[in-house]
């Protein structure tokens, strides 16, 4: 079995945005709709001594993902590789998988009406490619891969390095990765 | 800066008149078949009908694609889909219970078909009256959604507006019995109405200060929001002083100002359900809140000229 999942490395993040960018032109969203956007936690602590992470966030592909669980028409998906999307015909833009979504990944564009959200470049990665946010990472502070392959570089940070999940206790068993910690360490 | 609200005031208007009219069917139905009533209720099931009616209009119109609506009724077991099955095959219900108080159909006077309809109106009523407040409920990072308190309260305020609703159409059309079997009636359903305001009214203020009290910070915000911020004037006064206190004082003087706080228990669901609905806080992540206040506003006007 494959199970895409993603590993964030807030060491090495910088927070340009990049990875924000190119989502939005490989997906050509609306002006008010990013599915990456890079947050900052911080900074903390006083004067010189200081610290602050960059926290890129996306959808989680959550295994037990609450927006494809309320979604009345099916049109939120799930596949055996763990890739949460959104059929576009079958949406009816009823909102749920978006109050339902712990992290504001899901979005209703007015234009179309349907529910957009990201797909991990699902085409993409199907071709062996990189999602677009992880191949314009000039920092590679995003790493993606099969969790299910041991050998994959995902498998081996997840298991040999300290690594947080966000909102974890929803039970909703989010597959993305963050290691956490302070710039240069990496 | 506020983020969005995931849902409007159309959705606030649907769970309202869902819960009205799954209340109004649920009380005509036990008076029908436990106290042999459902005459002088005759109008109900016609009044839940249009109320069902009416908030399904109104959450086709909060759909991004409202001509889409029927791909809900497709095969899924999400909540919202039971909810629709349970809404539609009640207004069905209804429509066939209210043929029976008509007097227009030959099948009228046939009272063993009225209580096997009366039956499942009842059953469907309890299920879209739940339904309400489980769709919400269910939505896990939604701090003052995500309880089993909102079910149950949901479910009080429906039932309180559903028998406040039946005690303005007791014994108006198509009844055309003694107005004394009318007035006993009004009688029963008035102590009734006080019971659930007050039930309601505990388990609001129950759920408010659970969400206070809370180790969690954003419910701990969000409940804040009602008892003392933006959202006190239309809590305090809107939900309970006009919509549950003074109509339990109106009750006591009996006719039209009874009659009047009826009215008033029904104000008051609708306030409860504009609050909720508004309160869609989510829980936050580090940095969420600095990153929406980096976010550029004033250029709405020149960005919606460009790109639409």
């Amino acid at each position: 079995m494959t199970r895409f999942a993603m590993v964030m490395d807030t060491r090495r993040c910088v927070g340009c945005d990049s990875c924000t960018i190119a989502c939005k032109i490989q997906n050509d969203l609306p002006l008010q709709i990013f599915f990456n956007p890079v947050v900052t936690d911080g900074p903390h602590g006083i004067y010189p001594q200081l610290h602050m992470n960059h926290i890129p966030l996306m959808c989680m592909h959550c295994a037990e993902s609450p927006c494809v669980h309320v979604c009345p028409t099916g049109a939120s998906k799930q596949d055996d590789d763990g890739i949460i999307w959104v059929d576009p015909v079958s949406c009816i833009g009823c909102g749920a998988c978006i109050a339902a979504c712990p992290y504001d990944m899901r979005h209703k564009d007015k234009g179309s009406g349907v529910c957009m959200k990201c797909d991990f470049c699902k085409d993409r990665v199907r071709k062996r490619q990189e999602p677009h946010c992880v191949w314009t990472c000039h920092q590679r502070a995003r790493i993606f891969g099969d969790l299910d392959d041991p050998n994959s570089e995902v498998s081996r940070l997840v298991a040999s390095l300290r690594t947080e999940r966000l909102l974890a206790d929803l039970g909703t068993d989010p597959q993305v990765y963050y290691i956490v910690g302070t710039g240069g360490q990496g | 800066m506020k983020q969005h609200h995931v849902w409007t005031w159309p959705i606030a208007g649907y769970l309202f008149l869902g819960g009205l009219g799954a209340g109004m069917s649920i009380v005509c139905a036990v008076a029908d078949l436990f106290f042999g009533k459902g005459e002088l209720l005759g109008l109900a099931p016609l009044g839940a009908l249009l109320c069902l009616c009416l908030g399904s209009g109104l959450l086709i119109f909060e759909l991004g694609r409202p001509l889409q609506f029927w791909r809900v009724f497709s095969t899924q077991r999400a909540v919202l889909t039971f909810g629709a099955w349970m809404v539609i095959l009640l207004v069905v219900f209804d429509a066939l219970y209210f043929s029976f108080f008509s007097g227009w159909f030959p099948w009228s006077a046939a009272a063993g078909a009225r209580a096997v309809v009366a039956v499942i109106a009842l059953l469907l009523g309890l299920g879209v009256l739940l339904y309400t407040g489980i769709e919400l409920s269910s939505m896990k990072a939604r701090v003052l959604w995500n309880t089993p308190a909102l079910p149950v309260l949901f479910a009080l305020s429906g039932i309180l507006t559903g028998v406040a609703g039946d005690y303005l159409v007791c014994g108006l059309w198509p009844y055309g019995g003694p107005a004394a079997d009318a007035e006993a009636l009004a009688g029963i359903l008035r102590p009734l109405m006080a019971g659930l305001a007050v039930a309601t009214v505990v388990s609001l203020l129950l759920y408010v200060l659970m969400m206070y009290t809370s180790s969690n910070p954003t419910g701990r915000t969000a409940a804040t929001r009602w008892l003392r911020g933006s959202y006190a004037l239309p809590f305090w006064l809107g939900a309970v002083a006009a919509g549950l206190v003074l109509p339990l004082l109106l009750l006591i003087l009996g006719g039209m100002a009874a009659a009047l706080g009826a009215l008033l228990f029904i104000v008051g669901g609708v306030f409860l359900r504009f609050l909720t609905v508004y309160s869609d806080d989510r829980r936050e992540l580090a940095g969420e809140r600095e990153r929406l206040l980096k976010l550029p506003h004033g250029d709405e006007p020149f960005l919606k000229s460009n790109w639409g």
